[in-house]
């Protein structure tokens, strides 16, 4: 009983955690950033969902829509307001490029969540569910909302490996990934790639968000925290690399389940964080990265 | 004219009120925890996320020498920053095998394990509500800055010093080419873990100092993730691998912070926001836009 | 400030749109620091506490024919700011009192400086009982500290006195499990709820700690499940939403109770989508509840002022302006020893009971007396988007009622 338990209740968990660190990884992957400010989009998806659902009364499907809309534009902003003028500065030399990307989506982070924190005060706020109630899972009483999450998500992994995989756009990001240089030679714009990239991006990390607020909860305080769970995981994957990250965040899911309901709630996070640090220590790449 | 810009700070007490000197004094010790972040960071080419472990370190470890073992403020600065010493060279080590966002995330977690060791052991840190410590430094803000500024000057000079040395240069040599470096027949090894301590050592002697100007000891003063965020930009804003750039990084935040402080709640935001239009678009900081350096 | 300083604050001032205040006074007006978290619903309640106290005492002629000035400055919840902004008030505005804070570790940061400087200081939110042991374990040097809020000690007690009369009493519960954050504020709250719980007739099954950023809470809820008690006392207040909507869409069938800090903000109902029906808080007051005749002309003025409900420390801060507006005005002077014997002597009603100050000989010293005929606080239960109050019973608009998912014990 107890190991279903933890089973049903850990997979939600991982699931989430997947699905949050999948935008990040991605456009790692694809080029190169590491959007620091990625906790922060989360956070809008979910709290501007929040607003239009709730505060303003149009229903859970609308604020999602509106999460989602406000996060690929939140997405959209980041990478032509923080990220291109970065990677086009001539007097950022290349080497440094990616101190200097962290160091500018570290600030944009610090400015979302300010902003946020003014505009709705820094209360977490719950997203409401797409569907509510509760569905008895061999003998575990279940959130349907939560086995929603799970579809949701795997559907948008899903959409993402045929994305990448099935699709001319996906060549030509996978191609970006393997070789920027050889891309601009073939004559594809290489500006319109990583556009497509970043909605994506968005896209996903509206997905996560909603998903997120509807599960966890959300608030301007979350920012940090989300940002910071979602590096450890990709890290632990291996930068860039998609399924690494899913393994990873099962990994930590189940891990903190476990400690959570077999030793300790207070000492959640703790065995997560000592694994980190074990594993970058014997394989540094993490566990499925390249070199 | 370094110089002169010391010396009239120095004078400062003179004119200025206790307000604009606390300030300052603030600053002053953010400005070390820059300088000696740019040590490691903008020579040795080390992502370090976790300047508050070295700091907390230092901090803690000073704070408990005098509330719990009753040790002179003098010898408790010296046992917190010889703690800061330790945690830097065990920081070391994985830097030896790691670079880039992956040290970077060791140094994170290094952080957050050592703010849930503070909570743990409440017994003895005080745990999140903090730790107060009998004893400060001086309780008028005169005293309390120039002590602050005497020990900048003395952290920025030494620190000056052993970056343009040959350490430095060797420090730089392998950050961008360890191999190589390693070739000409330097020991990289002896040198990073060099450079780890002496920024350790500056840093936690920093921690220790603001807790005894604070009069506490917390979490959020000087292990939180969100004071180490502040220091890297301060350095990245000042100008990076100039050392002194870190001064002035941090010395800009914190004064701009305060006069931005009638528009309450945003300035954060407004800071936020003037620090990354600097990185964007004069990537060389603040330094970087001094007419002096332009032809350099 | 030096003149050059304040002219560039006023120029940024005014280039970014915000008027400094006006600074010219003709009698020389009483100034009192405020110290509070800006960007936090509690914070927030303290500078606008403290705002409608002192525009009302103003408008009644101010204090010895003084006006009441404030200086309100957002501490951002930090250790750092709020000391840089206490020495600031202290000695460059020269504020005659500091009131403020919701965070233990602001506060305790700020007590020995309030003992090193001299300055009176009244603590309107922080709960930790370190705050007037501190005052008690040195009361000659630290006798400038006021908590004038209750300790968790006598939160716990509230808890426990209310429980019995509605819980016990009513609904014939009798085994609870405690459950709260790991933080400082409950450590003496679990101490409090572990003593006097077995006492009310409420035996306490376990005491489950989590941490603050626990972000999934159903391992907690099935573990209690699985202990079958009739109800959980709560220890929140940095979690509040996320346990709360969780506990209603796992349908867990068991009572919540005790402090639920965030849920008496009237915000809840919409941060939780209305998962918290049927949830019992403790807390300073509930809407349209006198607890004296003080209470809803205060929550009237302040709904119409700032066009939301008072958080908690909206009534404490309130209370503590006034408490000190009349203080000076007994002591007739604003030395700093003459305002705290006058404090000391205080015996007034506010909006949350009878205010007294304990003695030096108590172990809370400063701290506010607890009773019945001095401030207990309220206990309160969301019902169908409204806070009802169910206990003093005295005060009470409503019996408690919980949704049908919770098991009650059968009546015997």
């Amino acid at each position: 009983m107890l190991a279903l338990q933890i089973l049903i209740d850990g997979f939600a968990i991982s699931t989430l955690f997947a699905l949050g660190a999948l935008g990040f990884t991605l456009i790692f992957g694809v080029s190169g950033v590491l959007n620091l400010a990625h906790g922060g989009l989360l956070v809008i998806a979910a709290m501007i969902a929040w607003y239009v659902g709730t505060s303003l009364g149009y229903g859970a499907d609308w604020g999602a829509l509106a999460g989602l809309a406000a996060c690929v534009a939140a997405a959209l902003l980041t990478y032509l307001g923080v990220v291109r003028p970065i990677e086009r500065s001539r007097a950022i030399p290349a080497r440094e490029r990616e101190l200097f990307v962290l160091t500018a989506t570290l600030l944009w982070g610090v400015m979302i969540e300010e902003a946020l924190s003014y505009a709705f005060t820094n209360s977490p706020v719950t997203v409401k569910p797409l569907i509510g109630g509760t569905i008895d899972l061999f003998g575990v009483s279940t959130p349907i909302n939560e086995l929603l999450i799970a579809a949701i998500a795997w559907l948008a992994m899903g959409g993402l490996w045929l994305l990448v995989n099935r699709t001319r756009i996906g060549k030509r990001l996978l191609a970006a990934s393997i070789n920027p240089r050889g891309l601009t030679l073939l004559g594809f714009e290489l500006g319109t790639i990583y556009l497509i990239v970043w909605l994506v991006y968005g896209a996903l990390a509206g997905i996560a968000g909603v998903l997120l607020g509807s599960f966890l909860g959300s608030g301007s305080g979350y920012i940090p925290g989300l940002t910071g769970s979602a590096f450890t995981i990709v890290v632990l994957g291996g930068l860039g690399s998609v399924s690494g990250t899913l393994i990873a965040a099962y990994i930590v899911g189940y891990i903190e389940t476990v400690t959570a309901y077999l030793i300790s709630p207070s000492l959640r996070d703790v065995p997560a964080l000592i694994l980190l640090v074990v594993v970058l220590y014997v394989r540094p790449q993490g566990l499925l990265g390249r070199r | 004219m370094l110089a002169g810009i010391l010396v009239l700070l120095a004078l400062l007490p003179l004119g200025a009120n206790g307000y604009i000197l606390g300030v300052l004094t603030t600053a002053f010790y953010f400005a070390v925890f820059a300088m000696s972040w740019d040590l490691l960071f903008g020579y040795a080419g080390e992502v370090n996320f976790g300047p508050t472990f070295l700091i907390g370190l230092g901090a803690y470890g000073a704070g408990m020498a005098n509330a719990l073992l009753h040790a002179p403020v003098p010898l408790a600065i010296l046992i917190g920053a010889a703690a800061a010493v330790a945690g830097g060279v065990a920081l070391a080590i994985p830097a030896l095998r790691l670079s880039g966002p992956y040290l970077g995330l060791i140094t994170l977690v290094a952080v957050l394990l050592l703010q849930q060791a503070i909570v743990i052991f409440a017994g003895v840190t005080g745990g999140e509500i903090g730790l107060s410590v009998p004893d400060v430094l001086s309780i008028d803000s005169g005293p309390n800055y120039e002590y602050a500024l005497a020990f900048m000057a003395a952290s920025g000079l030494v620190l000056t010093v052993i970056a343009r040395s040959s350490l430095g240069m060797i420090l730089q040599a392998a950050g961008q080419d360890r191999i190589a470096a390693a070739a000409l027949g330097f020991n990289v090894t002896k040198h990073k873990i060099m450079a780890f301590a002496v920024s350790a050592l500056f840093s936690g002697l920093a921690g220790a100092f603001l807790v005894f100007y604070l009069g506490t000891a917390s979490v959020s003063a000087v292990v939180d993730i969100a004071i180490g965020v502040r220091v890297i930009i301060a350095a990245v804003l000042g100008g990076r691998r100039t050392i002194i750039g870190g001064a002035i990084g941090a010395i800009f935040l914190i004064v701009a912070g305060e006069l931005l402080r009638p528009i309450g709640q945003l300035s954060t935001f407004v800071v936020a926001l003037i620090a990354l239009t600097v990185i964007v678009l004069f990537p060389d900081g603040l330094l970087g836009l001094l007419p002096a350096r332009r032809g350099s | 400030m030096s003149k050059k300083g304040r002219l560039a604050v006023i120029a940024g001032g005014i280039a970014l749109g915000v008027l400094p205040m006006a600074f010219a006074h003709a009698a020389k007006p009483i100034k009192i620091g405020i110290t509070a978290e800006l960007g936090t619903i509690p914070g927030k309640a303290i500078a606008n506490g403290a705002i409608l106290a002192a525009d009302q005492i103003n408008a009644k002629g101010g204090v010895n024919g003084r006006k009441i000035k404030l200086i309100i400055e957002d501490d951002h919840l930090s250790t750092t700011d709020a000391i840089r902004s206490f020495q600031r008030m202290v000695k460059q505005d020269h504020a005659v009192a500091v009131v403020g804070t919701f965070v233990s570790e602001v506060a305790l940061a700020l007590e020995p400086w309030a003992a090193r400087l001299h300055e009176p200081y009244l603590i309107t939110g922080a709960a930790a009982n370190e705050l007037s042991e501190y005052v008690h374990a040195d009361y000659k040097q630290r006798q400038y500290i006021f908590h004038a809020y209750l300790p968790a000690a006598y939160l716990a007690q509230a808890v426990c006195d209310a429980s019995k009369q509605t819980l016990v009493d009513q609904f014939h519960m009798k085994t609870a499990v405690v459950m709260s954050e790991d933080a400082a504020w409950t450590k003496p709250l679990d101490a409090g709820y572990d003593k006097c719980l077995p006492k009310v007739g409420l035996k306490v099954l376990d005491n489950i700690r989590f941490a603050p950023n626990t972000s999934d809470f159903t391992p907690i809820y099935q573990k209690i499940e699985s202990l079958h008690p009739n109800v959980i006392i709560a220890g929140w207040a940095h979690v509040g939403v996320q346990p709360t909507v969780q506990w209603a869409e796992q349908k867990v069938p068991i009572a919540l109770a005790g402090i639920n800090a965030q849920a008496g903000s009237s915000v809840f109902w919409k941060a939780t989508n209305g998962a918290t029906e049927g949830v019992i808080t403790g807390s300073t007051s509930a809407p349209g509840v006198a607890i004296t005749p003080k209470t809803l002309p205060f929550t009237d003025a302040y709904q119409k002022k700032f066009g939301i409900s008072p958080a908690y420390t909206g009534y404490s801060t309130y209370d503590a302006i006034y408490a000190l507006a009349d203080a000076i005005g007994r002591a007739k002077s604003t030395k700093p020893l003459a305002i705290v014997d006058a404090l000391d002597k205080t015996n007034m009603i506010g909006t949350q009971g009878r205010l007294v100050f304990q003695g030096p000989k108590s172990k809370f010293t400063h701290a506010l007396k607890y009773g019945p005929k001095y401030v207990t606080g309220v206990a309160f239960q969301w019902q169908k988007g409204v806070q009802k109050c169910i206990w003093p019973l005295n005060l009470a608009n409503a019996k408690p009622v919980f949704p049908s998912f919770v098991k009650l014990p059968a009546k015997s």
